[in-house]
């Protein structure tokens, strides 16, 4: 008797509530008795569709408020456009109004509902009470949604992690790590007299650098090996003359990051790091950012960049899995992850590409271009080929001539990246095609043509051509190219206007009512993630992006480049890079599940399947989506 | 709330709350001008033996109030009576309270006090209210001798005057909940009940400001006309 269970001496009603709060966040992280006090203090109204739940008008807010059913819409008046603004959408589970009761102001915004509605809500002091002694309800009020995309991200490690089981993370800044302070020299130092210090220091590699101290070159044992082995310098000669130049650096800020990328796509161990005037303060090695990790991405990357066969570099496509299962572990956010397969893609792309021209070289220069989601370096493990070449002709030759050449050659390559896992195209968008394959002239003609004639079908081709990356070979003509592409669509209201509503073609997933709204095809209750959930935001952002010169084809960048152009606010621009990056990061979660289970990978899921957080996650991101082509629609009044 | 009963119980029998008889409970109010925004209301729902006031027996209560136009849930009542007449292991009375913490034999009379004191004669409203005020009648005054008048209202006969074009497919209060998508806990459970059927009276309500309906009497006008017309319809 003494051990009362605690439930049955609490009444039907109080219990209820309880449990409906437990599956929701934050409630689901609370004590018991905190979420029994809530319930007990609860007050229960109804709200017809189109009441006023609280107004600007009402003072300062007094009640803190859980929708139990229903939804409550949040509106602002938009001045410019003179019309009402959704600003949110609040369903069941979700509390209101945050900043308000924090801040004890009246709300700033009016909450209308949205259907029928039913709010459980407790007093201002209740609300206090519960805050001072809950500290998961405490860490939310204070820090909100942005606490949430925590516990999302959170988990997305931990779950990663169990097969790792190392914490470092790779956001950290490059002026945490124990800097080696760099053996220098000046560039007329005698090579011998350079490796005699390297000897003394014990060191492998010497920076050589100018009277302000920026580093102008590098100096390492393999260089000193080469040297004597093929004799191309004395070792009374002046280092300078043998140096490899322009050593890569990165300012300190950069984070392990940046550092690994950049040692990833030029498959050096060292790496310079700068002051602000840019001066070095010191180097970073391979060693020091990996030191506690098993996989290594800048050896992997040197790996496929120095495979001899194609065999190797398809066996070393498990091994870019993992990686990317690593990375997902060490902090990396679902941006990092899309650039590090990028680039592991780009070192396979340029290592087919180096052996084949070794074993059979068309004889002439050429610039393998990669399209769409490549060009954005937007890759995930499902990824097909989509590439081209831009070639100049030389003189004496005809354009027909050089593609004769390039064609066979193209063939092989296409083949060969199949192998490697990237799926041949279906439409056939691959440097093989002849009509992929052109001199600089004719990319410039064609898109003369796709800009003006913007048929339907140019149209459902822009999301591929009008994102494009030089991966290999030169890259001035391409950068000509896209001068003169750019400039055409800025001056082309009509094309633009005509993107635009091509853009607001695929609607995110999300029905009048704000449930989701699955694919129509295929299984039932999927949605397609990328179809429908990034598609939204790559094609819109692309549009902004075209018409205001932004060069970047990479999705999130583009962003940050329209913020700075002073067309997307900052806060914006930060909502709909937030809900890009985490629907790309559920949809990597759900990839690397599917590689588990030996499945297919597709970009389908089941939101069903997902946890309730993530479900309200993909929720609300998916209305920044809306919002995005909101904007798409006011910009271009469709 | 168990706690406020063994409390209030505990006072009684030290004779602090001095001597409630059922002739002192608060007295039943009239609906009249009060205004149906600034009210109290009672929703209540009995579970009982069976159907039938005659035989069967109350089993347990649950209740709700409505006030200001809202369910406050700090003010709400839920409590099994368990008669010793019908209980198998005449044992524990009111369930949850041990039979250490009562005197055997006036647990069921305690408890009905504490609801006619907890109730505080506001107007009650029952889904098919016939039926809990057949039973509640015939319970307080077999128990305390109690016979005085409540005003009863029966939400079944609310909702149809509010929404009379709503297709709910039956006139349950299953089909009302359906037909305006509540969750209900735990159906047939007094307590879980009572709220659901609390949570449709603040629907009809909100209709009934909309239409313009100010005070208790507008309503029980209403209700009253409504179930003539009915009436006249059958017949």
């Amino acid at each position: 008797m003494a051990a009362a269970n605690q439930d049955t001496t609490r009444p039907q009603n109080t219990r209820a509530i309880m449990v409906f709060l437990q599956s929701h966040a934050p409630f689901s992280n609370m004590d018991d008795d905190h979420l029994a006090r809530f319930a007990e203090h609860a007050t229960l109204r109804f709200y017809a569709d189109g009441d006023v739940v609280l107004s600007t008008e009402d003072g300062i807010v007094d009640k803190f408020y859980v929708v139990k059913q229903g939804r409550i819409r949040g509106e602002r008046h938009n001045e410019k456009a003179d019309k009402t603004e959704t600003t949110f959408e609040i369903s069941q589970g979700e509390c209101f109004p945050l900043a308000a009761i924090i801040g004890e102001r009246p709300t700033r915004t009016l909450h209308r509902a949205a259907g029928d509605t039913f709010c459980l809500s407790i007093e201002q002091d209740a609300f206090i009470t519960l805050i001072s002694e809950s500290e998961p309800f405490r860490d939310f009020c204070l820090r909100g949604v942005s606490s949430l995309l925590d516990q999302v991200n959170q988990r997305i490690q931990t779950g990663a992690m169990a097969s790792m089981g190392s914490s470092i993370s790779l956001s950290t800044p490059l002026e945490r790590y124990a800097l080696r302070n760099p053996i220098v020299c000046n560039p007329d130092l005698p090579v011998r007299k350079a490796v005699a210090r390297m000897h003394e220091n014990n060191v492998g590699s010497i920076v050589i650098t100018d009277d302000v101290r920026h580093p102008i070159g590098i100096f390492t044992l393999r260089d000193l090996r080469t040297m004597i082995a093929e004799e191309t310098c004395s070792l009374d000669e002046p280092v300078g003359q043998i140096m490899t130049k322009n050593p890569c650096y990165l300012p300190v800020q950069a984070d392990a990051f940046d550092a690994a990328m950049l040692m990833a796509e030029h498959h050096f161990a060292h790496l310079c790091v700068v002051d602000e005037h840019k001066r070095l303060i010191g180097m970073v090695s391979e060693r020091d950012l990996f030191s506690l990790q098993r996989v290594d991405l800048v050896n992997l990357a040197r790996t496929i960049g120095t495979a001899t066969h194609i065999r190797t570099l398809v066996s070393l496509r498990t091994d870019v899995s993992r990686l990317v299962d690593a990375m997902l572990a060490h902090g990396a956010d679902s941006g990092q992850v899309v650039k590090i397969i990028t680039t592991l893609n780009d070192v396979t792309v340029r290592r087919v590409l180096e052996l084949n021209i070794k074993k059979n070289d068309p004889g002439i220069a050429f610039t393998w271009l990669t399209f769409g989601s490549e060009g954005r370096q937007e890759q995930t493990l499902l990824t097909d080929q989509d590439n081209g070449i831009l070639f100049q002709t030389p003189e004496g030759m005809t354009d027909d001539q050089v593609r004769e050449k390039l064609l066979p050659f193209a063939r092989t390559v296409n083949d060969e990246l199949a192998q490697c896992g990237f799926t041949l195209c279906k439409g056939n968008i691959m440097a093989s095609n002849p009509k992929l394959c052109l001199s600089d002239h004719e990319w410039d003609d064609w898109f003369i043509r796709f800009i003006d004639a913007s048929t339907p079908q140019n149209l459902v081709y822009s999301s591929i051509f009008l994102d494009m990356r030089a991966v290999f070979g030169p890259t001035d003509s391409l950068n000509e190219l896209l001068d003169k592409v750019l400039a055409r669509i800025q001056k082309n209201a009509l094309f633009q206007k005509m993107l635009a509503g091509n853009a607001l073609q695929r609607k995110p997933p999300l029905t009048m009512f704000r449930n989701f709204r699955y694919v129509t095809d295929g299984k039932k209750h999927s949605l397609d993630l990328k179809r429908q959930g990034l598609a939204p935001f790559v094609e819109a952002v692309r549009v902004f992006a075209l018409a205001n010169g932004v060069k970047n084809a990479n999705t999130l960048e583009r962003m940050s480049e329209l913020v700075g152009k002073g067309i997307f606010d900052d806060k914006d621009a930060n909502a709909w890079k937030d809900a890009y990056s985490l629907i790309q990061a559920i949809r990597m979660r759900s990839h690397q599940e599917m590689l588990e289970r030996g499945e297919e990978l597709t970009n389908l899921i089941d939101p069903n399947d997902l946890n309730p957080l993530d479900r309200r996650i993909l929720r609300e991101s998916f209305r920044q989506a809306q919002r995005l082509q909101q904007k798409l629609e006011i910009t271009y009044q469709l | 709330m168990l706690q406020q009963i063994k409390q209030w119980i505990a006072r009684r029998r030290a004779g602090i709350t001095g001597n409630i008889a059922p002739e002192n409970t608060p007295k039943p109010k009239t609906p009249g001008d009060q205004l149906l925004t600034e009210c109290r209301l009672i929703v209540l729902d009995l579970e009982t033996t069976g159907l039938h006031p005659g035989k069967d027996e109350v089993i347990a209560v649950g209740a709700v109030a409505i006030s200001v136009g809202a369910i406050d849930l700090s003010d709400q009542f839920d409590l099994v009576l368990r008669r010793p007449e019908l209980d198998i292991t005449q044992t524990v009375l009111i369930h949850g309270i041990g039979p250490e913490a009562l005197t055997q034999g006036h647990e069921t009379e305690d408890a009905l006090l504490f609801l006619l004191e907890w109730m505080n004669g506001d107007p009650i409203l029952a889904y098919h209210s016939a039926f809990d005020q057949k039973f509640l009648e015939k319970t307080l005054k077999a128990e305390l001798g109690y016979t005085q008048n409540h005003t009863w209202m029966d939400v079944a006969d609310v909702l149809p005057a509010f929404f009379p074009d709503a297709k709910t497919g039956g006139k349950g209060l299953d089909h009302w909940a359906d037909y305006f998508g509540l969750e209900v806990s735990a159906r047939h459970h007094a307590a879980s009940d009572a709220l659901a059927t609390a949570e449709l009276t603040l629907i009809a309500l909100n209709k009934a400001r909309k239409e313009g309906l100010k005070t208790l009497r507008e309503l029980h006008d209403k209700l009253r006309y409504h179930r003539r017309l009915r009436n006249i319809h059958h017949n």
